[in-house]
């Protein structure tokens, strides 16, 4: 049963640790791909 | 050697744009291409009339990044052989009889050469070319040519001559007929009033397409452009140092790399007084080109409204206050080019004088002179000119809305004109769906200038119908988590509508948020950069 647990203590870390790398780290980029509102140019 | 001139042109050409030359589009600035262009013709002021339109012509047998590189490489070669040929008018005035060494061919082919060099390869093309403003350069390179027909006379081959112009549009036309209209009207002879009659009918005929376009549009223009697009100084003589070193434009991003610097910036301003020198020198041969005055009057009017943004801005903005007329007179740096001629010719005075005095070797090195105080230039301005591929989502949408036969305006978003996509390497190019799609395209005309000190100049649009959508696409265009201002969601939707636009592309914008600002919009395609929506 104490095996049982720390699996799933385990297996809950390793889920969380797992979901933070795919959302921050392999997902694309909440950055907009481009830059709007640039100047024309500038003096 | 009849087509060393040009050859030379094609190979400063080849070493200017470097990385432009290879796949894909060339995006910077002003100068947008964009694959399988539509032929119409844009509401709204005739800026790239029609130069768009042959553009589009020739794309629909020839790839548009093919034609690009074709007008672009063709800009140095034209520039460089006409102003050999004007250079090989005045160099036997100059030079004496043709029993003298001088004056044969031989003898001739270097300075003419060094005169194609100094017109291919100056800050005022490189400046221009950085902008984007290839259709300027149109105007430019055809302009040595322009003024040898108007020196000789005859509509027809006038007409032939200014076809470059012509076909670049409003700016070329108007920068070759500064040089133009002295020339033919004060050219030798009999019969001078009658030439520069004609010359001003060909003028005008070849001005039609955009002229009568921009006469009936009802743009407007903002006085504030004077101040924005007045010439500044690049380097450390001022701004006349840098107009009459052939500089001086608005835009710091414009420049080429190190142009500041003030070694070769001496160096540029030290070539400028040999060349004029040598001008001037020319004015006094027994048998001076006829062209010769018409080009003294056209170098120094040019300089002078390029002046006149700078010095006398009050003045220029007191003219477009009274008429929109006298709009293409706010960037005047663009009317030095006539002056960038009389340097050329210049040159070559001096180079067949060297020549005279001096082993062939060392007189051939003037030929470098130019590529050697602008060195910068080259390889694309390292890196300035580069190339890109449209990401296939431009193309999808491109399709979407130009296989759609039912009317009605493509409003572009974000409300902002000008864009620095990573796909581009970041560079700033005007928004492409301006060039992009068969049926009109609403875009934010305003041009917005930053000046030093962290300031920012506003140019407002030219076109009635943006200023009357203005304030509802600037709402749609707010960034995704800011609270909504502006008119309410459903009313935007129906000013859009009762505006005549159809569809909406937003780039880079916040899906979700921009949704629930138009309901009732229908998404007709969603990519990872661009989101295309029915109204």
């Amino acid at each position: 049963m104490l095996k049982v647990l720390a699996a799933l203590a385990v297996g809950a870390v390793l889920a969380g640790v797992a979901s933070v790398a795919v959302v921050n780290v392999a997902a694309p980029t909440a950055e907009p791909p481009n830059k709007p509102l640039y100047n024309y140019g500038d003096r | 050697m009849r087509f060393g001139p040009a050859l030379l042109g094609l190979a400063l050409g080849v070493l200017a744009l470097g990385p432009a030359l290879g796949p894909g589009f060339t995006l910077r600035y002003d100068m947008v291409f964009v694959p399988d262009p539509p032929l119409r013709l844009g509401d709204g002021f005739p800026r790239a009339v029609p130069s768009d339109q042959v553009v589009a012509l020739l794309s629909a047998v020839i790839p548009a990044e093919i034609v690009q590189k074709a007008i672009l490489l063709g800009l140095f070669a034209l520039a460089a052989s006409g102003a050999a040929a004007l250079a090989g008018d005045a160099l036997p005035a100059y030079g004496g009889g043709a029993g003298d060494r001088a004056g044969t061919p031989g003898a001739m082919l270097v300075p003419r050469l060094a005169a194609a060099a100094f017109y291919a390869w100056n800050a005022y093309l490189a400046q221009r070319l950085l902008i984007g403003h290839w259709a300027l350069l149109l105007g430019y390179a055809g302009l040595p040519w322009a003024v040898r027909a108007a020196a000789r006379g005859g509509p027809g081959r006038l007409a032939a001559a200014l076809l470059p112009a012509a076909v670049g549009g409003f700016q070329a036309m108007l920068v070759s007929a500064v040089a133009v209209l002295p020339v033919a009207a004060l050219r030798a002879g009999k019969g001078r009033a009658r030439a520069a009659l004609q010359a001003s009918a060909v003028v005008v005929v070849l001005s039609l397409p955009w002229l009568v376009p921009a006469l009936r549009s009802d743009a407007v223009t903002d006085p504030a452009g004077v101040a924005a697009f007045a010439p500044r100084a690049d380097g450390p003589f001022g701004t006349l140092g840098s107009l009459l070193t052939l500089g001086g434009i608005w835009n710091s991003h414009a420049v080429v790399p190190g142009q500041g610097g003030p070694g070769l910036a001496a160096a540029r301003l030290a070539l400028t007084l040999v060349a004029v020198a040598g001008f001037v020198r020319l004015g006094g041969a027994t048998r001076r080109p006829v062209w010769w005055r018409g080009l003294v009057v056209a170098a120094c009017a040019g300089v002078l409204v390029a002046c006149a943004g700078a010095f006398a801005s009050g003045v220029l903005r007191e003219l477009i206050g009274w008429w929109a007329g006298f709009g293409p007179l706010r960037d005047g740096q663009v009317y030095v080019a006539p002056f960038a001629l009389a340097q050329a010719v210049g040159v070559a005075v001096v180079a067949a004088a060297l020549r005279r005095n001096l082993p062939a070797p060392v007189a051939a090195a003037a030929v470098a002179v130019p590529v050697l105080v602008l060195p910068t230039f080259a390889l694309g301005a390292f890196g300035r000119l580069g190339t890109a591929e449209y990401p296939g989502e431009w193309r999808r949408v491109q399709a979407v809305v130009n296989g759609d036969p039912a009317p009605g305006a493509l409003l572009s978003l974000p409300w902002s004109a000008y864009r620095a996509f990573s796909w581009n390497s970041g560079r700033v190019v005007l928004d492409p769906a301006t060039k992009m799609f068969s049926r009109p395209v609403l875009w934010d005309e305003t041009l917005v200038v930053g000046v030093p000190g962290g300031g920012r100049i506003r140019v407002a649009a030219e076109s009635p119908r943006i200023r009357r959508i203005e304030a509802v696409a600037s709402a749609l265009t707010a960034a995704g988590g800011a609270p909504h201002v502006g008119p309410p969601a459903s009313s935007a939707a129906d000013g859009l509508r009762r505006e005549g636009v159809r569809y909406v592309l937003a780039a880079g914008l916040d899906e979700n948020t921009f949704l629930s600002r138009l309901p009732g919009a229908t998404p007709v395609y969603r990519g990872r950069e661009l989101l295309l929506v029915r109204l």
